[in-house]
């Protein structure tokens, strides 16, 4: 057995430098991603296989597999990055809002902008998110129930001034206003709708979903 | 049945009444794997050998699984239908109330299938769907009945006349939609989805009420 004295290399460097093994670790997990997340675009989550994910990458399907275990983890992965920058975006945009209903929407608008661009990925999240295994990893996942959480925050901060009643069942509507937001991703994926369109159905729909918290 | 081989007619028939076997056979078996498997896990191959005939027969008739699941809804929607039309009528009470009874029929209908309906839901979202698929969400018969609905409300007085009815009914749609959610995440069944449809019909109504 080799004796290495602990002080020894904790005395050079207080922060751990990645070794060059870690490094090419994490530049193969990049390009695998980076690869999987055109294919999944292009061909959709069930048409994207990791074959070609592989093929895509330049390297074997052995190398893909020794860091995901299979593709919904990839896509699981994907989907997890995206969720953390979209809920960064919209916590942004709720901070700019007057009012609870100006928040809301500058949220969602912030939302179908982040997924404007890549609606074939959205249009492969939602496919997942029915499905009975794949389903409830993605739909409980912390970084989606911040999402949730997000929303709710903004109606509590609206009871607290007095903008929205105190029985205002802030949970069963932040949920309402959550589904409200996603429900309208056909309409984007499927027949095209702009921006405008989608916050214009959106602010109608948050109308209505505050209505009946309203104080007076 | 046998078929009469010795006439022209008889063979052209029984070639069709053997095409019609086939159809219901692949029909019924795609039924059962995806309320088993899901969309994604149901495989034209595994339909195929559920039921008894070859892959190449399956596409004779239909052109993908997409195509095959939303025939299977589509088949599933007549007696749905028949029961609404027989219920609505007598439904009595609040636009709210109304529109539960309505919804609660839905739940009970399709709930012993849950995955069934799942799997169609999951489907709305498939690349390969072609144009002639129906797949989730094209349920012009549903919400013309909740346009009528809505429009009793109006002479009722409960619903304001200025409220765009399409919107209502797409919060409706939606609701029902995401509350099927519950049947994965919670292994929901039809009362439990009933419930919480129920607060959230209570809910969107208040937004619609005349003030």
């Amino acid at each position: 057995m080799k004796h290495v004295s602990p002080l020894q290399p904790a005395a050079e460097t207080k922060v751990k430098v990645p070794t060059r093994r870690a490094l090419a670790k994490q530049q193969t997990r990049a390009k695998v991603l980076a690869a999987a997340r055109r294919l999944f675009s292009e061909q959709g989550y069930e048409g994207a296989t990791i074959r070609d994910i592989a093929a895509a990458a330049g390297m074997s399907t052995g190398a893909v597999f020794a860091n995901f275990t299979d593709k919904s983890d990839l896509f699981r992965e994907i989907m997890m990055a995206d969720m953390i920058a979209l809920g960064d975006a919209m916590r942004e945009a709720a901070g700019r809002g007057r009012t609870v209903e100006d928040a809301l929407l500058k949220m969602f608008s912030a939302g179908y902008a982040f997924y404007k661009s890549q609606l074939p990925l959205a249009r492969a999240a939602f496919s997942v998110s029915w499905a009975p295994q794949d389903g409830p990893a993605i739909r409980n996942a912390a970084p989606v129930q911040s999402l949730h959480d997000l929303i709710a925050e903004q109606l509590e901060a609206a009871v607290a001034r007095g903008e929205l009643g105190q029985e205002s069942e802030v949970k069963l509507r932040s949920q309402m206003l959550f589904d409200a937001y996603l429900s309208n991703f056909p309409q984007a994926i499927f027949h095209g709708w702009s921006l405008d369109a989608l916050q214009a159905r959106a602010r109608d729909q948050i109308r209505i979903l505050l209505a009946g918290a309203r104080r007076g | 049945m046998k078929a009469d081989v010795g006439s022209q007619p008889g063979a052209l028939g029984a070639r069709a009444s053997q095409r019609e076997a086939t159809r219901n056979r692949v029909l019924n078996a795609a039924r059962e794997l995806f309320d088993t498997c899901g969309y994604q896990g149901t495989t034209i191959r595994e339909i195929a050998r559920h039921a008894g005939v070859s892959v190449g027969s399956v596409f004779t008739t239909f052109a993908s699984k997409g195509e095959i699941l939303s025939q299977v809804m589509q088949d599933r929607l007549e007696p749905l239908y028949a029961e609404l039309d027989r219920v609505v009528p007598h439904l009595r009470g609040c636009t709210a109330d109304r529109l539960r009874s309505m919804f609660a029929i839905h739940f009970a209908f399709e709930a012993p299938r849950a995955r069934l309906f799942l799997a169609h839901i999951a489907a709305a979202y498939d690349w390969t769907l072609p144009a002639t698929a129906r797949p989730y969400g094209h349920t012009p018969r549903l919400q013309e009945v909740i346009r009528e609905c809505l429009a009793k409300g109006v002479e009722a007085g409960d619903v304001d006349p200025a409220a765009d009815p399409q919107e209502i009914i797409d919060l409706l749609m939606a609701a029902y939609a995401w509350t099927w959610r519950l049947a994965i995440t919670r292994a929901a069944d039809a009362r439990a989805m009933t419930e919480a449809m129920d607060r959230q019909i209570g809910l969107i109504c208040e937004g619609f009420r005349p003030r």
